[in-house]
């Protein structure tokens, strides 16, 4: 059972496609990335989702119902920046979005408190949110999004003004999420979580889907052009005309490859010259794929 | 109808808790007291330690006048009667008018007995409050001495020029008599005009810049996938409304305790009789509530769609301008409470909520404006909240740049 499909959505503001005829399906016990460059439509695409904007055409459907502003009560937002009211009280500010997504304010307050704990936030209960660090905002932003157990949790750059020790309670607390069966779409430009974390993802560019699907299989479509080599000697043979690219690193050389280039030549070519430690032909990452697939189109 | 109430509950504990409420609740009054009892004092004192001289071609005449001034008891005036009147004497007083050792220089040429010219010398030629005492007590002490000499004696004189006190009161069309003295119903009014305006300006404005912040900080996106533009908006206005009402509420206690108390009392010369009936109360309320939704509807759409605190400013004075022009209406309802501009006034939904309490107060308004003023000012209300929804479903959306006219249309249009 999808818990969010987009079939075929168009949206048009004024003279300009923000989105269009795009279709993208989410899965219980998914993580999802969407993913493009900035403008390409990855907001429009989410406030269509979340029924704050409603597609010129096409369908949004949630929890395998056409879109009902009552399903909302399952989804959980984190917005890029902070969503929170700056004067109030961060507990109380936990319990008002808890209420608006149909709990109780005590049970509101209990799981705030608990999620507070979990995410070594708990001292900040009290404070106001004008008070908190980014970081510590960001972490209040994101108990708000899942305070109410949300079926599909949408959240956009929700890494951003993290620590790498933060980013990693959080990444944990998502994968545990996501093991319940939760549904997790994220919107991000960080393409190493996307690559560590998503299952399935869709890029997007100018407002249409470029490129869509498991992360593995968009992978293996890729040809296996990227060398990584750890050596010790000469390093002439990065000069081979197997060689589209090379960087030349302190403890290895990152090799791209030309078209049709023999990795077993240039294997030969660099052991006569140097001593090799590692030698290891490697599918592009995703960072590399995003950027060939959009290119110079990407308008930032 | 959740939503709604979850979020006018967070608007009006946030505003209620805020420093803005309090400064308000207390300085808002404060203002009122120290406007109110300045320009009391200074009407009632405006003459106190004027010193200034008669000089009469008939001393007599010149005396009776000073006594006439003297005899009453609330005027303060020092006044000097100089030997008989000479050019010498004349220009020497003129010379103290100029060097300000002289507030005014009354000269009396008596030459013609029954109409003595006269003439009032000051550095202000707008000191029109002493004229007039000078102008009332000269005719007294003419017809006084004029009696005097038809042979009518000093005691009938007296019987005659006898102070007399007037009370004042109102009746309606159906008889009903309501008690109550100029001043305080002046008092009255102001207090209500203001009680009506001051909320409805604050809060107005105080929505449209918490909804400008809201939208800078994208709170909205986060409270629009979890309720709808228009409860956001509903809840909005009822939490603000809320803060206004709670408002009024203190003031209203605060003016009732004031008025029962003696320090009042004393400064109104004991003639401090505060009625207001439940007539006036029930329509203050509602002209209250619809006035506030009005304009706070209006606050918001302007709110939704400014990008900053500069562009607000720029744009709400004109709101706030037909708002004080009300000012000016009720001006007009006190000095001429049967004018055709009272019934415009009245009948207009920009100015009825200001303008309808304050006629209460003084004269018997018409069923027929009442009713029509109600209608036009609920329709009005529902064009407003009409509009507003539309420009804040837009509006709170739209990052970036403040919009156009032709932009806003194009809103109105799209949603």
């Amino acid at each position: 059972m999808p818990v969010v499909e987009l079939a075929a959505v168009t949206k048009a503001y004024e003279s300009k496609v923000a989105v269009r005829e795009l279709s993208l399906k989410i899965e219980a016990g998914q993580m999802f990335g969407l993913l493009g460059p900035n403008g390409a439509g990855k907001t429009s695409s989410i406030r269509m989702m979340l029924g704050i904007t409603m597609p010129d055409s096409g369908k949004v459907a949630l929890f395998d119902k056409p879109f009902a502003r009552k399903s909302l009560d399952h989804v959980g937002y984190l917005p890029e920046e902070r969503g929170l009211y700056k004067k109030m009280k961060v507990i109380d500010q936990l319990v008002f979005f808890g209420e608006l997504h149909g709990m109780k304010a005590q049970q509101a307050r209990q799981r705030a408190t608990a999620w507070a704990e979990r995410l070594e936030i708990a001292n900040a209960l009290e404070l106001k949110t004008q008070e908190l660090s980014k970081g510590m905002q960001q972490k209040i932003q994101f108990i708000s999004a899942i305070l109410h157990d949300p079926g599909l949790i949408v959240m956009d750059e929700p890494f951003s003004g993290l620590d790498p020790v933060n980013a990693s309670l959080l990444e944990q607390t998502l994968i545990e999420l996501k093991n319940k069966g939760r549904a997790i779409l994220f919107s991000t430009h960080r393409m190493d979580q996307v690559e560590k974390l998503c299952d399935e993802i869709c890029l997007i560019n100018n407002g249409e889907a470029v490129l869509s699907g498991k992360v593995r299989e968009i992978k293996s479509r890729y040809e296996r052009n990227r060398v990584i080599v750890e050596f010790e000697g000469c390093a002439d043979f990065l000069k081979s005309d197997e060689i589209a690219e090379a960087n030349n690193y302190a403890d290895h050389a990152e090799i791209k490859l030309k078209p049709h280039g023999d990795a077993q030549k240039l294997l030969h070519e660099a052991s006569a010259m140097a001593t090799i430690y590692r030698y290891e032909v490697v599918e592009p990452s995703l960072e590399e794929i995003f950027i060939q697939t959009v290119g110079g189109r990407a308008n930032a | 109808m959740r939503n709604i109430l979850l979020i006018a509950k967070r608007e009006y504990l946030e505003q209620v808790r805020g420093r803005a409420f309090r400064f308000s609740t207390v300085l808002v009054p404060l203002l009122i007291v120290v406007l109110m009892g300045g320009n009391f004092l200074m009407a009632r004192h405006a003459d106190s330690g004027k010193h200034i001289a008669i000089m009469a071609t008939n001393p007599c005449l010149a005396g009776a006048i000073r006594d006439q001034l003297l005899a009453d008891k609330e005027n303060s005036l020092s006044i000097d009667v100089p030997g008989p009147a000479s050019q010498e004497l004349r220009a020497a007083l003129l010379d103290q008018v100029r060097n300000n050792s002289l507030d005014g220089l009354l000269t009396i040429d008596s030459n013609n007995a029954s109409s003595p010219r006269m003439t009032y010398t000051s550095l202000s030629s707008g000191d029109m409050d002493i004229a007039d005492q000078l102008r009332n007590a000269a005719r007294t002490a003419i017809a006084r001495q004029q009696l005097l000499a038809d042979g009518i004696n000093q005691a009938e004189i007296d019987r005659l020029y006898k102070t007399i006190s007037i009370d004042t009161q109102r009746i309606d069309k159906q008889g009903n008599v309501a008690k109550g003295s100029g001043l305080t119903t002046m008092i009255k009014i102001y207090i209500m005009l203001l009680l009506i305006l001051m909320p409805i300006l604050l809060h107005g404005m105080d929505m449209a810049r918490a909804i400008i912040e809201e939208k800078s900080s994208r709170i909205f996106e986060v409270m629009l996938s979890v309720s709808s533009p228009e409860e956001t908006l509903a809840g909005k206005l009822l939490g603000t409304g809320a803060v206004g009402l709670t408002q009024i509420v203190i003031w209203i206690a605060a003016i009732v305790l004031a008025s029962s108390s003696a320090a009042v009392a004393a400064m109104m010369g004991g003639n401090f009789d505060f009625h207001i009936s439940i007539a006036e109360i029930v329509f203050f309320v509602i002209y209250f509530v619809l006035g506030f939704l009005f304009y706070s509807a209006i606050f918001s759409g302007l709110g939704a769609t400014c990008e900053t605190a500069q562009d607000l400013q720029m744009y709400a004075s004109l709101i706030v301008l037909p708002a004080w022009l009300a000012t000016f209406a009720v001006m007009n309802v006190v000095t001429h409470p049967g004018s055709p501009w009272n019934v415009v006034a009245t009948l207009c939904p920009i100015t009825s909520p200001f303008v309808v309490v304050p006629r209460l107060g003084l004269e018997a308004v018409p069923i027929w404006q009442l009713t029509s003023s109600l209608l036009l000012l609920i329709l009005s209300l529902w064009a407003a909240l009409w509009f507003s929804s539309r420009l804040y479903r837009v509006g709170i959306l739209m990052y970036g740049k403040r919009a156009t006219l032709p932009e806003l249309l194009r809103w109105l249009r799209s949603s």
